[in-house]
């Protein structure tokens, strides 16, 4: 039982190591890592868009007086 | 300048009713500031524990799961805007503009676009319930239907059937409406109603008795032709804000934009001329606009000569008004009463549109016939841009009006005459005598005047007026006992005034059973303890079926989710009700019924069957869906379909749409437009009150709709008449066999109409609109003070009516209030209107969060002059006493916007009594956000001279710090 | 490449907050935040104005000039958009704001900030596309649908205009010259008399 009770606190305090260490490496966006001016957030996929002309085309579909 | 410039209050919410109240949401309740500070809100130490976390998120679309769309209708207003759902797995997930619609071109306020917050739900009644010595108890359907049908079965055979009064409701479909009506019809009594009593009654009868039809003549739409707009007691802005969309785009093309109000409302904000009226003399005004347009000859008088009947008694009434006098009585300054006639005079066609500030007064039948009369001076009617615009308030209150339940006629304006009776007999496939059995046939009553009749054929108990078929002396009444049953179906009862009196009324009733999405306001405002039923009932959203909006047109809508948590619709609550009170079998003989539900389509091809009057007979659900699925191909100004399958066609089909549906008639975008065929959508004035009258035809001259063989005036059409022209073989046998004997309104074949149709005349005759309604109490309209005026000194000049014995039943009163001085304690003028967040009663949007947070207080505006003579400060608690004692605890908003001598309140709060917040009294989880006093608490007695409209829009108060 | 705009033509608005509630039904924004708002000027006397404002998605935002840890980013198109993931809700944003713009949820009893919320010209944020996660922290994305803010499609009298600020301008300026070929000038001060009645 008391070996039980240990092997349990020796996984869960390894659990916890790991843990925090991964929270470490996988927080790249963390306000100490900034630098003035410069956005270092996900980059977002809308940048990519191409879908310009259809918006302006749902635009006068929908917003106009008709 | 107004000490503020915000909207309305804007303050944190006051502070929870009861311990008990700590749910999820009323924390959000009452965390909540209101619009306009919220940037600020993380700023102040609210009290509030909980964090607006994104668990808030509800109902939102789940990536790669397939989306659904599925289109109904808005059910918060008459424009009729189409609304697009979008659903994952039956849930209601998301909304889109529905842009192809004609009407509304995808746009909504902000209760359309809000329409997805009806999917949550969470205020809903969640199952049927009673009230157990105070305390709501879960029932089932089955222990619900049963025990109320055998309470209402006890009450017949003691009390006879006009012991109970059924309101339905204009927020049914017109298939709902019609059985509400068609429920009362078969239970034996016509103490049976609708909203539309107290929204445009004064108007369906006093313009149908002016020129045929009471409804709106020509469209929203169609708007954007007028050359001038005259809004009076109409408040477009707010009550039909996309209605706004073309207002304002006819005022961009030139149009002159004038409004009539007491208060500088959000529609003034945009007019060219705006003039402040006191409330209730709009017929001096008109009067005064009149006084100008004769003087200058500014009359149509071409138009008048071969249109119009006895507008020489107009002229002579006239003269009663000059200037002076109209000023005196209305307030409104002359140069601005000239201005205003000038503008609708050079400007023309132009168009007038009222509203509720118009309808509910105490003689308003009588004003809305002289809008109409100054609209025939002008030559206005019957053309595009002209017309009277009468904007309906609730989404069906028009179909509700022309299909549902009417305490004075049967379906479709049939009257309650042995005909009519006889009429509907044969539609529901019924025996007459069958039909005449269920109702009280033991004795006849006083109907008026002292002529005696049986209840089957006398108007009964309006919906403003059950509280006194309750509390009335028997002896009294024109029927065998007092109201002892009610039941409303989609009411909200604190839209009715004298809130005080309707406390005592319900806690004297039998029973009171109110079938409601919501509990509503009628569910808590009394001390019952027992024999009270709450039936969950579905909203528009979880049926479908069609509406009809202000212009006539006729809607599909498609059913949006299922009903929620235990709630059934309209049509199946009524049927197990007759089934239960034993005439199902004959209610619904000519319709489908699966599971207790009766099929909706086939409600509308018996509607279609026999609504001959009003032409709902062309208009078969498979074209309705038909113009839904092709609504883009119709033109957005004119309404007609220019391609596609539908070519021709009007959207919606607006009424009449004559004949059968095979016909094909494309149903008629302007009223009395003689410049079409019949066959198109042309019309001429009705012939409906004979062909003469004193020596003077009622008949047109020079006048008919385009295409038509007869060049003339010509009476309605019947049998005998076809014969005379030699039309009668252009019938087939079948036909012949059917019309033999009938006329255009009771011919079910419909030939009689076709044919007709075919030589291009109107089924209801080519007539003159009239001036003079002999058969009226006023029948030229004549100026009577308000019973509860602030302008004692013109009661002698401008009195009241008598008192009268038999009125719908009831004594009523009008001399005997109006003979004292009520102005001397209360001295300002107290008056109602609509909130664009809310409608009607608003439990239903007090009880969504995404509205309910815009408008978090009942409040009043009162004039900084008043509120100084008050010792009222902007913003704090006032007692609000009405001229009969009752009162409302509500915040001062002390502001311009209405004038010295006038207070405001919005219409739409409710669960708070004198005072209380009535949240404990709510089953539990159903209380909505917001409560506050309901106006009509303090409101008074008053009622119309032809249909019983209350009066709301002209009493009296006082005001008091609290 | 044009830039995307919002409008408000203060002739059209009648202040019915349709634009606010078509914002809450595509974002489902909590109780307290408003991401748009209808504002009121002499609200009940004349010359009374309503407008609907939110984010105006500046060129040279200052919201983004000013933010400590640089949340913000712009798209191609000119949508100013925020990365939440690195707001630390210090509210600096809604002091720089002209327009009151950004939102904070109330997040405990001491009123500290939750992290700043507001328009997205229902473009999202930078978490993938209509993904359950972009959702529930910046509500839906239309753009990337192809489709405009719920706000400008929806409003009751076409009075708020999104989408490309060309085509946005072409269809204003083609409004107002309508207008100034009416026969009386557009507006308060004829329909009032103006002059006469107002008070000091």
């Amino acid at each position: 039982m008391k070996r039980m009770i240990g092997l349990l606190t020796v996984s869960i305090v390894s659990a916890v190591l790991l843990a925090g260490l991964a929270g470490c490496s996988m927080e790249p966006r963390s306000a100490t890592m900034h630098e003035p001016g410069v956005y270092k957030g996900e980059k977002d996929q809308v940048l990519a868009l191409q879908n310009q002309q259809v918006l302006i085309d749902r635009l006068k579909l929908v917003q106009t007086d008709r | 300048m107004t000490p503020f410039n915000k909207k309305r209050l804007h303050r944190v919410s006051s502070e929870p009713a009861s311990p008990k109240d700590i749910t999820r949401r009323s924390f959000l309740v009452r965390g909540g500031v209101a619009l306009g500070s919220g940037a600020l809100l993380g700023l102040l130490p609210l009290g509030c524990m909980r964090q607006a976390t994104t668990e808030e998120k509800r109902n939102f679309p789940q990536p790669g799961v397939k989306t659904e769309y599925r289109r109904t209708i808005c059910t918060h207003c008459s424009v009729g805007c189409g609304i697009i759902a979008e659903l994952q797995n039956g849930v209601w997930v998301g909304q889109e503009p529905d842009y192809d619609s004609p009407l509304n071109l995808g746009a909504h306020c902000c209760k359309g676009a809000a329409a997805r917050s009806h999917g949550f739900g969470e205020k809903r009644v969640k199952f049927p319930m009673k009230l157990v010595n105070g305390a709501w108890t879960r029932l089932t359907w089955d222990q619900a239907i049963n025990e109320i049908g055998d309470k209402l079965l006890k009450i017949r055979a003691e009390s006879g059937p006009d012991a109970l009064f059924f309101c339905g409701s204009s927020k049914a479909s017109n298939e709902g409406a019609y059985l509400q009506g068609k429920l009362a019809a078969f239970w034996g009594t016509n103490n049976v109603d609708n909203q539309a009593r107290i929204c445009h009654s004064t108007t369906v009868d006093g313009v149908a008795n002016t020129w045929g039809y009471g409804a709106m003549t020509n469209s929203y739409n169609d708007m954007r032709n007028s050359k001038a707009m005259l809004f009076l007691g109409s408040n477009a802005a707010e009550a039909h804000p996309v209605a706004m969309q073309h207002i304002l785009r006819a005022k961009e093309g030139g149009s002159k934009m004038i409004v009539v109000d007491p208060r500088f409302t959000r529609t003034a904000a945009h007019a060219d001329i705006y003039a402040r009226i006191r409330s209730g003399t709009d017929i001096p005004f008109i009067y005064g606009l009149l006084w100008h347009v004769f003087k200058n000859g500014w009359d149509d008088k071409d138009y008048i000569a071969k249109r119009v009947y006895a507008m020489d008694d107009i002229r002579k009434e006239v003269e009663k008004w000059p200037p002076e006098e109209v000023e005196n009585v209305t307030g409104i300054p002359k140069d601005k009463v000239f201005e205003i006639a000038q503008t609708m005079a050079m400007n023309r066609p132009s168009t007038i549109v009222w509203c509720m500030g118009v309808t509910q007064h105490h003689m308003a039948s009588h004003t809305v016939r002289l809008f109409c009369i100054l609209q025939l001076a002008l030559g206005n009617i019957g053309m595009a841009g002209g017309g009277a615009n009468i904007f309906r308030g609730h989404d069906n209150v028009q179909g509700a009006t022309d299909v549902g339940p009417n305490c004075h006629t049967l379906s479709c304006y049939y009257g309650l005459a042995e005909g009519s009776w006889k009429h509907w007999a044969r539609v529901w496939g019924v025996d007459y005598e069958w039909v005449k059995a269920r109702f009280d046939m033991s004795a006849q009553y006083d109907s008026g005047g002292g002529k005696m009749a049986y209840t089957m054929n006398m108007p009964g108990i309006p919906v403003s007026r059950w509280i006194d078929g309750v509390m009335e002396d028997k002896a009294n009444l024109s029927q065998k006992d007092n109201l002892r049953a009610v039941i409303f179906q989609g009411h909200a009862c604190n839209s009715q005034t004298r809130g005080t009196q309707m406390k005592k009324a319900l806690e004297k009733l039998d029973m009171l059973v109110i079938s409601d999405p919501f509990p509503t306001h009628m569910a808590v405002m009394s001390d019952r303890k027992n024999d009270t039923y709450l039936l969950p009932t579905a909203t528009q959203y979880e049926t479908c079926g069609c509406c009809t909006a202000s212009n006539r047109s006729l809607q599909w809508r498609e059913k949006i989710i299922e009903p929620l948590y235990e709630s059934l619709p309209d049509h199946v609550i009524l049927y197990k009700l007759a089934r239960k009170l034993g005439f199902a079998d004959e209610m619904f003989k000519n319709i489908k019924v699966t599971k207790d539900e009766p099929l909706i389509e086939d409600v509308l091809r018996e509607i279609n069957r026999g609504a001959w009057t009003i032409g709902y007979t062309g208009q078969s659900p498979e074209r309705l869906k038909l113009h839904a699925q092709h609504r883009r191909t119709f033109n957005t100004l004119t309404l007609k379909a220019e391609s596609g399958p539908c070519k021709g066609d009007y959207y919606g089909l607006p009424w009449p749409c004559w004949g059968k549906p095979e016909m094909k008639h494309p149903g008629t975008p302007l009223l009395y437009d003689p410049s079409k065929p019949v066959a198109e959508g042309g019309l001429v004035f009705r012939a409906a009150w004979g062909t003469d009258y004193n020596g003077k035809s009622l008949l047109a001259s020079g006048v008919y709709a385009k295409g038509s063989e007869l060049k003339d005036g010509y009476p309605e059409f019947t049998s005998d008449i076809l014969k005379k022209l030699g039309w009668w073989d252009d019938l087939t046998p079948d036909e012949k066999k059917e019309a033999e004997g009938k006329n255009w309104k009771t011919d079910l074949s419909g030939g009689i109409q076709r044919v007709v149709i075919k030589h291009g005349c109107a089924p209801f005759g080519n007539g003159r609109a009239r001036c003079n309604v002999w058969t009226y109490p006023d029948p030229i309209p004549v100026h009577r003070e308000p019973l509860y005026t602030p302008r004692f000194d013109l009661v002698k000049k401008y009195p009241t009516y008598a008192d009268r014995k038999a009125y719908y039943r009831l004594p009523t009163r009008y001399q005997s209030i109006q003979s004292v001085n009520h102005s001397a304690n209360y001295p300002l003028i107290f008056t109602s209107g609509r909130l664009t967040e809310y409608e009607g009663g608003g439990e239903e949007q007090r009880s969504e969060a995404w509205l309910a947070k815009l408008q978090q207080e009942m409040f009043a505006e009162i004039n900084p002059r008043d509120a100084a003579n008050a010792g009222i400060r902007n913003g704090q608690w006032i007692w609000l006493e009405g001229a009969e004692g009752g009162k409302i605890k509500v915040h001062a908003m002390v502001t311009e916007r209405v004038g010295p001598g006038t207070v405001w309140t919005p219409f739409h709060f409710g669960g708070w009594f004198e005072g209380k917040d009535l949240y404990e009294k709510y089953p539990e989880g159903t209380a909505p956000f917001i409560r506050g006093e309901a106006c009509n608490t303090a409101t008074t007695y008053g009622y119309d001279s032809v249909t019983m409209m209350q009066e709301t829009k002209a009493t009296l108060c006082r005001i008091t710090p609290a | 490449m044009a830039r995307m705009k919002f409008l408000c033509d203060t002739e059209r608005c009648i202040e019915c907050n349709g634009c606010v509630t078509a914002c809450n039904n595509e974002h489902d924004v909590p109780w307290g935040i408003n991401r748009r708002h209808v504002i009121t000027m002499n609200d009940g006397v004349s010359g009374e104005k309503s407008i609907s404002v939110a984010c105006m998605h500046c060129t040279d935002a200052p919201c983004a000039a000013v933010c400590p840890v640089d949340c913000f980013y712009f798209t191609p198109d000119g949508i100013v958009l925020h990365d939440k993931s690195l707001c630390i809700g210090c509210g600096y944003c809604f002091y720089a704001c002209p327009f009151g713009a950004p939102q904070f949820p109330e997040m405990n009893s001491f009123g500290a900030r939750g992290k700043m919320d507001k328009c997205t010209f229902c473009a999202g944020g930078p978490l993938p596309d209509n993904s359950v996660e972009e959702y529930q922290l910046y509500g839906s994305n239309r753009i990337a649908e192809g489709k405009l803010p719920l706000c400008a499609e929806m409003c009751a009298t076409n009075a708020l205009l999104g989408g490309d600020g060309n085509v946005v301008s072409e269809i204003y300026i083609q409004r107002i010259t309508q207008r100034g070929g009416r026969p009386q000038t557009w507006g308060w001060a004829t329909a009032y008399d103006f002059g006469k009645e107002k008070k000091p």
